[in-house]
């Protein structure tokens, strides 16, 4: 009996950490198996079980792991939107690192959420750790948000 | 003169025989100032074996046009399944001596990584790239 919920429970770990991730693009798409890119142009989507990220341009970086390739890096260019829970982040340029599950972007920087907006020139956003850094653009002032979890979680 | 007749009518008759069959034989095996040309070779139901700078690419077809030495047009459902990649599509053109192949039709794509549909590709393997243009989607299983 132990084992078979041993087995059940290896499943969903196994199925947990190969997550789908989906790219949708408008325009183009260019897989480069020598750089292993993929860049996506044109109404780009790109979307994973975290968020849904939107721009006009995305590339994204791939290593191979364990005989499967992996996401490492997506870059988004332009008018880049994304949604996370009922955040919404944008800005000109977002980098997401799958190794520390963060998400970085700068330019015009904005976070909107159901009770607030906030703006700046840069916005890292630590998934895990459900903590946002977003730095203002005179460099003079940090403000740090903390959200609290969401009742529904 | 009847009477001569008469006693060679059997070597008269041999030798127009003889000489019907000389005539028939000449004209059976003349030379024809007739050209062919064989430049398109057609095959159903094709699966083959090239080799490229993703090694052994495995080529399958409905029907394979042969347009030249370097050119084939793999036409109806057609697919190339190699190590790094499977192209499943119809239509599709390959150039051996470029390391290329295209076409303009869906194509679905599975490759270690996920699985991708287009509207078209572009191939180039000796760059190591696909391009895919239109509309595309990617699931990954990430």
């Amino acid at each position: 009996m132990i084992k078979i919920i041993f087995f059940i429970f290896s499943i969903f770990i196994y199925s947990n950490a190969y997550s789908e991730s989906t790219v949708k693009a408008g325009d183009s798409l260019i897989w480069d198996s020598e750089k292993k890119t993929y860049t996506a142009t044109g109404a780009v989507e790109f979307s994973n079980d975290t968020f849904i990220a939107y721009s006009e341009k995305m590339i994204a970086k791939y290593v191979e792991q364990g005989g499967k390739e992996l996401f490492t890096i997506v870059e988004l260019f332009e008018n880049v939107r994304i949604e996370l829970k009922d955040e919404i982040f944008q800005g000109d340029y977002a980098v997401y690192t799958r190794d520390d599950n963060t998400i970085k972007l700068t330019g015009d920087v904005s976070i909107q959420s159901p009770t607030r907006l906030l703006t700046g020139h840069e916005l890292i956003a630590d998934i895990d750790n459900n903590k946002r850094i977003l730095n203002s653009a005179n460099d003079e002032s940090l403000v740090e948000v903390l959200l609290e979890n969401n009742a529904n979680n | 003169m009847s009477k001569i007749l008469k006693e060679n009518v059997y070597s008269i008759l041999i030798f127009l025989l003889l000489s019907i069959q000389a005539f028939m034989y000449y004209y059976d095996n003349r030379p024809t100032s007739k050209v062919f040309s064989k430049k398109n070779i057609s095959v159903e139901n094709f699966s083959s074996i090239v080799l490229s700078k993703s090694g052994l690419t495995k080529i399958g077809s409905e029907k394979l046009n042969k347009i030249d030495e370097n050119n084939f047009f793999l036409q109806g459902k057609s697919y190339l399944e190699n190590n790094q990649y499977k192209i499943y599509g119809q239509d599709i053109s390959i150039n051996l001596i470029e390391d290329t192949s295209h076409s303009k039709n869906s194509v679905q794509v599975i490759n270690s990584m996920g699985t991708l549909d287009a509207n078209g590709f572009r191939n180039i393997d000796s760059e190591g790239k696909i391009y895919f243009d239109g509309i595309v989607i990617f699931k990954s299983h990430d």
